[in-house]
């Protein structure tokens, strides 16, 4: 699809501004060198925006969104008046901590269907070295805009009615696993208005079903093994975004185990999501642990605390023979009709 | 109209009425540990409420220029609880399982008026549900699931028979007398949640 109009405006900081500053904008040419820039940002935003992300709607409840509203405004009349409505959003929520950024605003229209492609570009400073006949100039530059590895920021939507449409997209930010939170929230929540499609505990609850699975099912006692380490690493985590794939990779799980627990995904797609991982929740589905021994014995405790019940000393290596112990008082005793 | 009553059916047939399937046994999962939940349905539309629904006019005019990609609520998900505070308990669950557009508590408009209400939201369908290798994907984003009482239920159900679609024009004293049985579910719902609350 090819871009149709191109704006751009200077975001200068304006949250809690008293008078935030007047917001300047242009029109950028469908040709030249920052045209060949920004056309491959619009052509691959859907591989560069990793986060589904959805509006939310108003806190009364309401199916309405004030960012959507704004958005939409832009793309049935994508002039700079409108574009303007769109960064005097972004400046409200700009601190000085964030600070100056360019907004490009590109769309585009092949038959019915409109894709919208709105980034950020951080400002920066720089040295321009200019080599000359006989000498070398060398001249400090403020304001240099670009595509930043660290924080670059973007979202990407497309439909064809602005009803029914344009209540989901796909958004990059290189800093949302910030631990500061004005960092986390400046772009997806708060201008966009928006959260993660796959809300944490859903996300999670996933994960959790496809580990405790790959735990059950499994028989190879390495996964088995692979799938206890990780329970003990993810019970010490903190809430971060993260995907299934990324949080396997962080704690170094084998290819191997990675692949048993991509197959209990309901699709494999959807290991790759990024959602706001919940350490309660995923706890909740893998909370007991059981330890069936060849002689009979069950073991079962919760899996957090289950190293700390039971002792476990190896008898006999070769032969795989281990002992458990433990003491305590007796609490309950129960029957169950079938093996847990 | 008859293009659009063929081409719901189609789509009731082939992704609707599946997908009913998978979202109830997906809630009913997702919900299985919670207590005093009565039952947890999903239905796909029928066609003849689809289109009486698109056909419907407000003002004289139709609510909806492309019905079938705007009606939101082809594919229905009820929750059925015991008690007013089960019904809120799982309103709040909702949100962290699925991600929402719309939330509304339908009580009636004036504090004088007894009838319909239950707890509605709209609702992205899952992600999980939608099949990678045959790239089906859903006819819309969204479901609508109602959280309602076993009483509100109850009205809801006798109520939308006899009165939303009826053969003759409701009387005055037939709708009094509708309003006076939604006044007595809302009392039982009430008395009852008072005494689970006190036992």
């Amino acid at each position: 699809m090819d871009i149709g109009s191109i704006h751009s405006f200077l975001i200068h900081p304006g949250k809690s501004a008293e008078e935030p500053r007047e917001i300047n904008g242009a029109s950028v040419p469908m040709s030249g060198k920052l045209f060949g820039m920004l056309k491959p940002v619009f052509a691959t935003a859907e591989e560069e925006c990793p986060h589904n992300i959805a509006f939310v709607p108003e806190a009364d409840g309401k199916q309405k969104n004030e960012c959507r509203d704004c958005l939409i405004g832009y793309m049935k009349d994508s002039d700079l008046q409108h574009g303007r409505e769109v960064a005097k959003r972004l400046q409200c929520v700009t601190t000085h901590r964030s600070g100056l950024g360019l907004l490009f605003l590109m769309i585009g229209k092949e038959a019915s269907t409109i894709k919208f492609v709105v980034s950020r570009f951080p400002a920066d400073s720089g040295i321009l070295a200019e080599e000359k006949a006989k000498g070398l100039t060398v001249e400090f530059l403020e304001r240099i805009f670009m595509k930043s590895a660290t924080s670059y920021k973007a979202a990407v939507y497309s439909g064809s009615s602005y009803t029914k449409d344009f209540w989901k997209g796909k958004a990059a930010d290189k800093q949302i696993n910030s631990a500061e939170s004005y960092i986390a929230d400046y772009w997806i929540r708060d201008f966009l208005r928006s959260d993660f499609l796959t809300p944490g505990e859903a996300g999670t609850r996933r994960l959790a079903i496809a580990v405790r699975e790959t735990m059950n099912r499994c028989t190879n006692p390495g996964v088995k093994m692979d799938a206890v380490a990780l329970h003990h690493l993810v019970a010490g985590m903190s809430s971060q975004v993260v995907s299934a794939k990324k949080l396997l990779n962080q704690f170094h799980v084998p290819d191997s185990t990675q692949e048993q627990i991509k197959a209990h995904f309901p699709r494999a797609k959807l290991f790759d999501e990024n959602f706001s991982f919940v350490p309660e929740e995923f706890l909740k589905h893998v909370a007991i642990r059981i330890v069936e021994l060849d002689n009979g014995g069950i073991l079962a405790a919760e899996a957090e605390r289950f190293d700390a019940v039971f002792t476990r000393e190896v008898v006999n290596a070769p032969a795989n023979l281990v002992r458990f112990s433990t003491q305590g008082r007796i609490v309950d005793q129960r029957f169950r009709k079938v093996r847990p | 109209m008859s293009s659009l009553r063929s081409a719901f059916a189609a789509r009731r047939a082939q992704v609707l009425l599946p997908l009913a399937g998978c979202l109830e046994a997906h809630l009913k999962n997702l919900f299985a540990d919670y207590p005093r939940i009565d039952r947890i349905a999903v239905r796909a539309k029928s066609v003849d409420r689809f289109v009486a629904k698109a056909e419907k006019l407000e003002n004289g005019k139709s609510n909806y220029d492309d019905p079938l990609s705007q009606i939101q609520d082809q594919l229905g998900a009820r929750i059925v609880t015991f008690y007013k505070d089960d019904a809120e308990a799982l309103a709040a669950q909702v949100p962290k399982y699925f991600r929402h557009i719309e939330v509304r508590r339908i009580v009636p408009d004036s504090e004088r008026e007894f009838g319909y209400e239950g707890i509605h939201f709209i609702l992205f369908i899952p992600a999980d549900l939608l099949d990678d290798t045959t790239g089906t994907t859903a006819p819309a984003d969204f479901f609508e699931l109602q959280i309602k009482t076993l009483f509100q239920h109850a009205w809801s159900e006798a109520e939308h028979d006899l009165g939303y679609k009826p053969s003759t024009v409701l009387t005055h004293d037939q709708k009094r007398r509708l309003a006076f049985t939604a006044a007595q579910a809302w009392g039982a719902d009430h008395v009852f949640n008072e005494l689970f609350q006190q036992t």
